[in-house]
């Protein structure tokens, strides 16, 4: 992914692998002129791990885990994805208080998510105060996933054919006071994002997306709804239990950075107001449906929308206990090419903040794609030749 | 439009007492659905090898002595398990718990790591004939 500026006298400043701005693995350059950014590439893959060829390797059961450790803060979406992409398979469909129940987690996931990001995009803008009190208030939602689950990052909630773990009404109850004190935090917080104006100056007309842009980006997620791309696969796609809980899409107009923030705040508001709902109207009925542990072959495809955007899950059986196939396409992929082009034109101060604009996690992002000429077949790689080629580019 | 929109939060901050809490010296009660170490009752074991199967960091070994007389010694590798409960979840006799408890697990080495459960003639039975094979060396 380039987007170079070809002269005489260009000044690449480049960021990462390691660096004290980012958090994870990736490298960028800036290409500048002063202080104007006139080009940017990125370059991902330093944190590889290749999940998905392990994934060939372990049984059904076991790839629910894997899977979940893909990303450490969206761990739940992605075991749902999997999850779900299996029933299907196996054509069995969940009871409808497991699928409220996976509904649950997904929205405090999002809320966690959203705030962590908060945090973050707060502290990238030099706002230290909004970043350690909206992490304070985080710990409240990871508190309730820990009652839930007994975990603050992987839950485990999910089994194939349902769920571990029920939601008793005693729980509802502490969830719902918890509830109500994020929701006045977050009017609070949606009130300074609004009204600061050091903040302002840091977010309003930065980064700015077009509707246009984002389509042709392919941006998913926060990122495009900033910019009025109405697009959420809860709404679009239900899935769990989004048909009998439906939840309302945000977006907004202005495609900058601010419209981001409140995009994300917006959400993290109605997650709430579904999580109420959900709790009034709890469906009652078993946790768990019996699946069969030969998946029976066939091919299927499981979207579900993540904190970060649409996650997408490719699942192949070939019939037996282990899948032959599992792709997964992350939000975060797609939102790389909004950034590089958006960062064109701007401050290298504000990169930053335009990096940490569409929430990325890297980790999640890392796939191998391989295009190599010059080879009997580029399509086709053996096992032996990728771990020949591995060896050979670390000689 | 205002400037330093946070600073009634600061200032109220300036007069609560820090939420730090003071661990080792004041310990919180894990929460009770807690995934801590696992635990096996080789009482109720049929010895169905369902939980072994299932593992996805292959954490759990069930040693078969006598099926007939369901003489069964678990050996439970602790360092691999990720503690998500599919064991648990899995075994339909219901001879697995996860304590919640049992949290404050780090350790100098690895040796008490590889835990062995069961009967104690078994595990020492066990143990024995372990000791009693020669040790093949890993380079030759």
């Amino acid at each position: 992914m380039t987007f170079e500026q070809h002269g005489e006298n260009r000044f690449i400043v480049p960021i990462g692998p390691q660096h004290p701005a980012l958090k994870e693995p990736g490298h960028f350059e800036f290409v500048v002129d002063g202080e104007i950014v006139t080009g940017a590439s990125v370059r991902l893959g330093y944190v590889h791990r290749g999940i998905e060829k392990g994934a060939e390797d372990r049984t059904w059961t076991q790839n629910l885990y894997l899977m979940e450790r893909i990303c450490g803060i969206c761990s739940h979406i992605h075991a749902t994805a999997f999850v779900q992409g299996v029933e299907k398979l196996a054509g069995v469909e969940a009871p409808p208080r497991a699928r409220a129940i996976r509904e649950i987690f997904a929205e405090l996931e999002r809320i966690h998510s959203h705030m962590l990001w908060l945090g973050v995009a707060a502290h990238e803008g030099g706002f230290d105060a909004l970043f350690m009190y909206s992490w304070r208030d985080r710990e409240v939602v990871m508190d309730m996933l820990e009652m839930l689950s007994g975990n603050r990052v992987h839950y485990s909630a999910n089994l194939i054919g349902g769920v571990k773990y029920d939601v008793t009404p005693d729980m509802m109850d502490k969830i719902r006071d918890g509830l109500n004190y994020l929701e006045e935090r977050l009017v609070h917080y949606l009130d300074v994002v609004n009204n600061d104006e050091t903040f302002i100056g840091r977010t309003r007309g930065i980064g700015t997306m077009t509707r246009e842009q984002a389509q042709l980006l392919g941006a998913v997620g926060p990122t495009a709804r900033a910019s009025n791309f109405a697009y959420d696969v809860r709404v679009d796609a239900p899935y769990a239990a989004y048909t009998e809980f439906p939840v309302e899409m945000v977006v907004a107009e202005e495609g900058d950075l601010h419209a981001r923030f409140v995009v994300r705040i917006l959400e993290t508001m109605e997650s709430i107001r579904v999580l109420r709902r959900i709790f009034d109207n709890m469906p009652e009925s078993e946790l768990v449906t019996r699946v069969p542990r030969r998946i029976p072959a066939g091919e299927t495809i499981s979207r579900v929308e993540a904190p970060r955007g649409e996650l997408f899950y490719f699942i192949s059986s070939g019939g037996g206990e282990k899948p032959e196939r599992v792709k997964v396409r992350t939000p975060s992929l797609c939102n790389w090419g909004t950034v590089i082009t958006l960062a064109v034109g701007h401050k290298l101060a504000d990169m930053p903040m335009i990096l940490a604009g569409i929430d990325p996690c890297f980790s999640c992002n890392d796939r191998l794609v391989m295009v190599k000429r010059n080879h009997h077949d580029p399509q086709l790689w053996t096992w032996a030749d990728l771990r020949n080629y591995g060896i050979e580019y670390y000689r | 439009m205002s400037i330093g929109s946070m600073i009634e939060d600061l200032i109220k901050s300036l007069f609560k007492k820090p939420v730090t809490r003071q661990y080792p010296f004041e310990r919180q009660p894990a929460p009770e659905r807690f995934r801590g170490k696992l635990h096996w009752d080789p009482e109720k074991c049929t010895g169905c090898q369902l939980c072994v199967k299932d593992c996805p960091a292959n954490a759990i070994e069930l040693i078969v002595i006598d099926k007939v007389n369901k003489r069964f010694v678990m050996r439970y590798h602790q360092d691999r398990c990720i503690y998500c409960s599919q064991c648990v979840v899995s075994c339909r006799f219901k001879c697995l718990e996860l304590s919640d408890e049992e949290w404050e697990q780090a350790v100098t080495n690895k040796k008490p790591l590889e835990v062995y459960y069961g009967k104690e003639e078994d595990i020492r039975f066990l143990l024995e004939r372990a000791a009693a094979q020669p040790v093949e060396s890993p380079c030759e």
